[in-house]
């Protein structure tokens, strides 16, 4: 659905997207994740045709966004990050021109603009001037927009931001709703949405691809995966050196002891688990052994950990 | 061309819709009015050879409330889109700049023509009203309000440049009537320095004064209508190449 390829934003003495290729195939639910400042936007601003890239090529639904803007853009319903909207419109009549301008007419337009006032849960509003509406129904009406062409692939820029934990649950319903039928590309720098979202995440950082996969793998990869933590009795230092021969152990380090119990945190080879081998080391050595588990790795840890500035 | 007249249509609307159109219509309007009475003193005071038509535009406000007309109705077409962002939506639709630049052209050039209507009703009812035989002649009228089409044509043209060249409408409007005040005063040249310079054919040739002048007396000539023209397709050729030139750089 999506193709880019070698993709670069120059801004005057600025890189904002630097060299980013990726694919994103029908039907797939993205999430485009980054710090602030990131290049999120620039890429998505490109992909839609309002920006135009220093180099590169993009493409959408096999129409090439620069050669082919017109053809690219009936296949994009895009919500940009500002939600912008004429605000001195109704909510029904803007929707019907931009339902117009984007090429319905008559009774097409009519249905469309049904379906898509009830897919948002707009009906109760469609008549009020779109100044007076929350920033929760704005992001609606702007999705109801993105929409109203039926476009195969929505591209979503931030679109919970700024919204209070209601209008975000919402919001992120009606997006998993649409994603059932519509190919999304949704940015974010909020980590909770993606998991429940996406089935595919792609990470950018500094204009750069730092990860692609699915949520899965992505955790399943870091580092942070592989630390063990467990509370053994016993003598502090020999413990210590004990866990530290075993093999596909790389770093071994003491936390201070709690009501007698010593807490340790190992790392291991990300891939393995250690768990067993330390369970054997403390009965063979007769330390009590009071917990013993395998750090589950987020989604936090795994942006902060390719996005730290480190 | 459908995209055309649904862009047109939303422009247009926009005038009516909002109160600061209101406000345009109804000081032309008086203004109009006040050129009108105006001229009927000039009339009744002294005998002039000249026509009613002819000195209704060229009462001393006559300049002053009309170039005031452009920046009114041209500076938030391009500069507030710009300023709420609204054209990255408008852009990223399937139209293309070229429809956004002559949609928005269109309905300002369609408003500044109803902004003449009262006018020219003036002008109707003149004798009806007054019971005295119509002091001017059917080409003055055709004439005057042929040439203040023209200008419209050209000087809305500019309006619209200067309001894609800022995201404020302020400053969209203060480019605007800083241009045409300028464009003014180059029609004053021949007179402040004489005839003896060798661009007095140049001068003449853009002087808005002058073909007022003329078709005000119900002398039509080709070369006003031209200049007109010409030059309102070069500046709207312009705001297309900037419109896509500040995206381009930013
Ligand atoms: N119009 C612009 N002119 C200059 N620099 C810009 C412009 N837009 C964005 N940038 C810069 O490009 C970088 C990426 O911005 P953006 O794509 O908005 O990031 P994100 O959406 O991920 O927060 C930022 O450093 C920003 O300052
Ligand atoms: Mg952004």
């Amino acid at each position: 659905m999506i193709e880019i390829d070698h993709l670069t934003k120059r801004f005057s003495r600025h890189t904002a997207v630097d060299d980013i290729s990726f694919e994103v195939g029908s039907g797939q639910v993205v999430g485009f994740l980054g710090p602030n400042g990131a290049g999120k936007t620039t890429t998505l601003r490109m992909l839609t045709g309002y920006l135009p890239p220093s180099s590169g090529f993009a493409s959408v639904d096999g129409h090439d966004v620069f050669r082919d803007p017109l053809g690219a853009r009936r296949k994009i319903g895009y919500l940009p990050e500002s939600v912008p909207l004429y605000l001195d419109m109704r909510v029904r009549e803007y929707l019907t021109f931009r339902g117009q301008i984007k090429g319905l007419r008559g009774r097409g337009l009519k249905r469309r603009l049904d379906e898509v006032l009830d897919q948002c849960g707009l009906q109760n509003v469609h008549r009020k001037m779109i100044k007076t509406l929350s920033k929760g129904y704005r992001q609606r009406v702007g999705i109801a927009d993105a929409l109203i062409h039926e476009p195969p692939l929505l591209i979503l820029d931030e679109p919970t931001n700024g919204l209070d934990p209601n209008q975000i649950r919402s919001i992120r319903k009606l997006i998993t709703r649409l994603g059932k039928k519509h190919t999304i590309l949704v940015s974010t720098h909020i980590l909770s949405e993606v998991a429940q979202l996406c089935n595919q995440i792609i990470i950018i950082d500094g204009g750069r691809i730092k990860a692609a996969d699915t949520p899965a793998n992505l955790v399943g990869q870091m580092r942070v995966a592989g630390r063990v933590t467990a509370e053994i009795k016993g003598p502090a230092e020999e413990i210590g050196a004990a866990l530290q021969e075993l093999k596909a152990v790389k770093k071994v380090s003491h936390e201070l002891a709690k009501d007698g119990w010593e807490h340790f945190s190992i790392f291991v080879e990300s891939s393995t688990d250690a768990r067993e081998r330390i369970a054997n080391l403390a009965r063979d050595k007769k330390w009590p052994l009071r917990s013993l588990s395998r750090h589950e790795a987020t989604l936090e840890e795994v942006f902060v950990e390719l996005t730290r500035k480190d | 061309m459908r995209t055309l007249l649904t862009l047109y249509a939303k422009e247009l609307r926009s005038y009516f819709l909002s109160p600061f159109g209101w406000i345009v219509l109804a000081f032309t309007a008086i203004m109009q009015g006040v050129s009108l009475s105006t001229a009927m003193k000039i009339l009744q005071d002294t005998p002039i050879a000249d026509s009613l038509v002819y000195i209704v535009f060229h009462t001393p406000i006559f300049w002053f409330y009309f170039l005031f007309i452009f920046p009114l109705i041209t500076m938030r077409l391009f500069a507030e889109e710009e300023r709420s962002g609204t054209l990255e939506t408008l852009l990223t639709a399937p139209v293309r700049t070229s429809q956004v630049v002559f949609s928005k052209y269109f309905a300002a050039l369609s408003f500044y023509v109803i902004l003449w209507i009262p006018a020219f009703v003036h002008f109707q009812l003149f004798s009806t009203l007054t019971n005295i035989p119509t002091p001017f002649t059917n080409g003055s009228l055709l004439g005057a309000f042929l040439i203040i089409f023209l200008m419209g044509v050209f000087y809305t043209a500019v309006g619209v440049l200067a309001s894609s060249l800022t995201s404020s409408q302020i400053i969209a409007g203060i480019i605007t009537i800083c241009m045409l005040v300028i464009h003014y005063f180059l029609g004053f040249v021949t007179v402040i320095w004489g005839e003896t310079s060798e661009a007095v054919g140049f001068f003449h040739y853009i002087s808005c004064q002058e073909h007022l002048h003329f078709f005000a007396k119900g002398l039509i000539d080709s070369r006003p209508i031209v200049y007109n023209l010409s030059m309102a397709a070069i500046v709207l050729f312009l705001t297309h190449h900037i419109v896509d030139y500040r995206r381009w750089k930013r």
